[in-house]
């Protein structure tokens, strides 16, 4: 370091120059002649231009040497201590790699605006009443009518069925847009353009289409000459006029659709049920860009004058509407909230999780320090300053951190690249991008940097004030008694959340254990399915359901096929439909009161395909069609929670206040709907023949394996409609893990942050005892010298840690109950399960016994005679 | 004018004549010429200060901030650097000073022990 003024090269020849001539006077003034006091002056000066050279690398060069000798000199020290270096590398990666993946989660998800013009002027309009959505009619009014937003753009996430070349027909996901919707955004197209306000004015008149960069690569191969050409949504034909951008997903982070449609083509795209015109039908989502100069708080006083218009002139349907504004990108408030709780939850927990780590480095640093006192105390006896030593220390540490914050943001770069190729296994194209980009780099280096500093400082600072003599001399051991009740804290609430994370994990493994014997209800082994839609297909109702006949007709006659049926949609899988139900018996019921079920529609012979076992009663048949009376089957839990009773064949009820009245004809067992861990919950299934569904899934059993059936699906099904789409095919069981997805994200998750707590546990345990063993190996030397045993030793150096231990793990056992109830919705076991308990009991003995070994056997191999050699 | 062979003169460790520096500069300001002077004569010529060390010597004092200098007139009315102990500096000395002293105690009690051994 070097302070003062700067002192320039000629300000320094000067002063040599003044040197020589002083020299030169006094030579002669003794007697030399002009020519041999030069001489001798120089001589006696030795290289003038050497020295030069020396104060200009005294100026430029020490501080980067220093460094490069500090950095030399703490490898040689790490290369000494490998065991050292490796603890305190993993754990630092490990922490900073968790805070890296958060945070790059986080930014992508909450801090990374969306990739449109000035961003931060765009607003989602939130209905207060329902969320979200808005009617499309009151959507018009508040384009047209509002003074605050320079433009107004209205979208809606919806299926679709695209013809893409090559690969056939698929059902994917797009945006229903507004004209104005790229517009207001300001984004740019990748190829041709985008639609305008202009394109989109009459239903039905704007068969526009523009395409993802990756559908466009996916399912176009990258055709440069894609613009201008026709290509078929659900079956008509639509002019592709353009491609968006490469990071361009449309206005939610979390969906990225394949293709934009003109709004106006809402009737084509979403056949059967057209909502432009209607009021009752919240389906738009509405994102303003505000004007400059116009603060929220005005927006939304002028957005809500419009919704008391809107409530006015339609009171029917906007009765009480009012809006506030949110964040745009994930649906408002609605996702909005509960994510950016749950990030900065998470990004506090990871937070711990390094200072954890690093409070463990500070002990096992300051314990380590002990065998460096004489090297400490040498180095400044030989005229080093306190500065260099605490530098050199300081150094130490920083390499330290820096080695474990590259290491952790690699490991953090490789999981979030994982995580944004993943997709979920849902027919939904969730999918976010949480590559880091240069602020997860700032934040990774800040934060490693911070980390180095805060576990360096307390050893520097200890250091700094070494007396040299002293301990060269064995007057005194450097460590002066300081007070250690910050670190036993930590050490407690490491290990009290070492065992909660180790018993969750281990519920975890016992619930995904016993998931795969469970009994859900169906026996998806050996069924294999497929499901279309034929609304998207432009099937109408009559030639639907001759198409499912013909359908359920042809697979039956495959060889190998057991039973085939169809039904709207398959147990576990993403689409569930619920309805209120009054029973005929119970006349006094409201909406409110009024009991809610699962409803299903399927054909005859579908509880025989997917194993759901009859108890009472008959399964539908062919003639349980439109002309005979209405029938369902339900399952044991809608008997006794809606029906009231176990035999409720004959019973009768309506879906909906007013619907019509269905006779009970049979009853099922009660299986699971939603999840694998919900509660018994009410099911009806009433025939299809009698409530059409066009969303249709055929499912077979048959003796062949279940990817073969799968295959002679596709097959039969190609030959009825070579065009139609088909979506969830595969054999059951695999179409099904998705129900599963949570458990298995649980223990993955889940085992992750165990292994965490282990090795965060074991540093901070082994940083503890060494630290007790360093402060004390004074007295330990002086009790094995007047006749300590080994036993005595050892219950003098674990005595402190096996408390803390314990007082750790009870507090965890309790926090450990509490979290059982919560991963109870995730898990399907009981968080009092004894055998998990026993495991980590275990485990945390096994832990205790490995972190506190070294230290151990360093304390009993104390010789008093080294040990008191100072005295 | 006292001669001596240059060999036979001891020459100063780095660190020790950052101290000898300081002392020198107890008694007032003085110039690099006249500190290498100072040395030595009071050394009586024992001690040989390299003056190729002694001027980055007195750049490092001077980062350190124990030293100040500031250009002025020698006696025979020559510029010279003047340097001057700061107050940083002066207790530097006294610091260093015991050091040394107990550093130069325990070498010669060693030294002592290891004569009585022999």
């Amino acid at each position: 370091m070097l302070r003062g003024r700067k002192r320039t090269e000629s300000d320094f020849k000067a002063e040599i120059a003044a040197h020589l001539e002083h020299e030169i006077e006094r030579l002669r003034s003794e007697g030399m002649s002009q020519a041999e006091a030069e001489g001798a002056a120089h001589r006696e000066f030795g290289n003038v231009a050497q020295t030069e050279e020396r104060f200009h690398e005294t100026r430029h060069w020490m501080l980067l040497e220093h460094l490069y000798r500090d950095v030399a000199h703490a490898f040689r020290v790490f290369a000494r201590n490998p065991g050292f270096t490796f603890v305190a590398v993993v754990s630092l990666a490990l922490g900073i790699g968790v805070n890296a993946l958060v945070f790059s989660a986080v930014n992508a998800i909450v801090l990374r605006p969306l990739p449109v013009t000035q961003p931060e002027q765009l607003a989602f309009l939130e209905n207060a009443r329902y969320n979200a959505g808005l009617s499309f009619p009151a959507y018009r009014e508040l384009r047209d009518h509002n003074q605050v937003f320079a433009g107004t753009l209205g979208y809606r996430v919806t299926q679709i069925e695209l013809e893409s070349r090559g690969a056939g027909t698929v059902r994917t996901w797009g945006y229903l847009a507004t004209g104005n919707y790229f517009d207001v955004l300001g984004v740019k197209p990748y190829r041709g353009r985008f639609f305008h306000a202009e394109d989109d004015l009459h239903q039905g008149g704007s068969p526009y289409a523009v395409l993802s960069y990756g559908s466009w690569q996916a399912r176009f191969g990258g055709d440069p000459d894609i613009v201008g050409k026709t290509i078929r949504i659900n079956r008509q034909p639509y002019t592709v006029l353009g491609v968006a951008g490469r990071d361009f997903h449309g206005t939610e982070v979390f969906y990225w659709p394949e293709v934009w449609v003109p709004m106006m083509m809402q009737a084509q795209i979403e056949p059967g049920n057209p909502w432009l015109d209607e009021p009752a039908t919240s389906n738009t989502w509405v994102i303003g860009r505000i004007k400059p100069g116009v603060s929220a708080e005005q927006a939304t006083a002028n957005l809500n004058t419009i919704a008391r218009d809107l409530a006015r002139s339609n009171p029917a349907w906007n009765e009480g509407l009012s809006f506030h504004l949110a964040r745009p990108g994930l649906i408002g408030d609605m996702l909005g909230s509960p994510v950016r709780a749950f990030s900065f939850g998470v990004l506090v927990l990871a937070a711990l999780v390094l200072l954890t780590a690093c409070a463990n480095l500070t002990s096992l640093v300051t314990a380590r320090a002990s065998d460096r006192q004489r090297e400490i105390a040498i180095r400044l006896s030989i005229g080093a300053t306190r500065g260099r030593v605490v530098r050199q220390l300081l150094t130490e540490t920083l390499v330290l951190s820096a080695l474990g914050g590259g290491a952790g943001y690699a490991l953090a770069t490789f999981l979030s690249r994982t995580l944004s190729a993943w997709r979920a296994p849902l027919d939904f194209p969730v999918q976010f991008d949480v590559t880091p980009d240069w602020r997860v780099f700032v934040f990774a280096a800040a934060i490693s940097f911070l980390a180095g500093i805060l576990f360096g400082l307390a050893p520097a600072r200890h250091a700094a004030r070494t007396d040299a003599n002293a301990v060269l001399k064995g007057e005194a051991s450097g460590f002066r008694g300081r007070r250690l009740a910050l670190r036993d804290v930590l050490v407690v609430v490491q290990v009290a959340l070492c065992f909660v994370l180790v018993s969750a994990c281990l519920l975890s493994l016992r619930g995904l254990q016993r998931s795969l014997t469970m009994h859900l209800g169906f026996e998806p082994s050996g069924v294999s399915m497929a499901a279309f839609d034929l609304g998207l297909a432009g099937y109408t109702k009559a030639r639907g359901e001759e198409f499912q006949r013909r359908a359920v007709e042809a697979l039956a006659q495959l060889p190998g096929v057991q039973s085939a049926a169809y039904v709207n949609s398959v147990p576990l899988s993403v689409d569930q439909s619920h309805t209120t139900v009054y029973p005929e018996d119970q006349p006094e019921l409201r909406a409110s009161t009024a009991p809610v079920a699962i409803f299903y529609e399927a054909s005859p012979n579908y509880f025989a395909t997917v194993g759901i076992r009859m108890l009472a009663g008959r399964d539908f048949n062919w003639h349980d069609d439109a002309n005979a009376p209405h029938v369902a089957v339900v399952n044991l839990a809608f008997a006794r929670q809606v029906l009231h009773t176990d035999n409720a064949l004959g019973k009768r009820f309506r879906r909906g206040p007013r619907g019509a009245l269905y006779q009970v004809i049979g009853i099922v067992e009660t299986g699971k709907y939603m999840s694998p861990t919900e509660p018994d919950t009410p099911v009806l299934f009433q025939p299809m023949l009698q409530q059409y569904n066009t969303t249709t899934t055929m499912v077979v059993r048959s003796s062949l394996p279940e990817n073969q059936m799968t295959e002679k699906i596709r097959q039969t099904m190609a030959q009825l409609d070579p065009e139609l789409p088909l979506f969830s095919a595969g054999g059951m069981s695999q179409v099904l893990r998705f129900a599963f997805f949570p458990l298995h994200a649980a223990v993955l998750a889940l085992s992750a942050f165990g292994v965490l707590a282990v090795v965060l546990a074991i540093t901070g345990i082994h940083g503890l005892v060494a630290y007790g063993v360093a402060r004390r190996v004074h007295e330990i030397g002086i009790r094995v010298a007047i006749g300590a045993t080994p036993r005595q030793v050892i219950k003098l150096v674990l005595s402190k840690t096996f408390y803390l231990l314990g007082l750790g793990a009870v507090i965890g056992l309790g926090l450990a109950l509490a979290a059982g109830k919560l991963l109870e919705t995730v898990i399907y076991g009981s968080p009092r399960d004894p055998l998990v308990f026993v495991g980590v009991c275990l485990t945390m003995i096994v832990l205790g016994l490995i972190s506190s070994w070294a230290p151990t056997r360093r304390a009993l191999r104390i010789e008093p005679t080294v040990a008191l050699r100072h005295e | 004018m006292p001669t001596r062979d240059e060999n036979e003169r001891i020459a100063i460790l780095q660190g020790t004549l950052d101290l000898l520096i300081l002392r020198t500069l107890l008694f007032g300001p003085q110039h690099g010429q006249g500190i290498a002077r100072a040395i030595q004569l009071q050394s009586d010529d024992e001690l040989l200060v390299d003056h190729g060390s002694l001027y980055p010597a007195l750049q490092r004092l001077e980062g350190q901030g124990w030293i100040s200098a500031e250009w002025g007139t020698s006696d025979n009315n020559r510029k010279a650097r003047f340097y001057k102990l700061t107050r940083t500096g002066r207790k530097q000395l006294a610091h260093e000073t015991s050091q040394w002293e107990r550093l130069a105690t325990a070498i010669g009690r060693v030294l002592a022990g290891r004569k009585a051994e022999g």
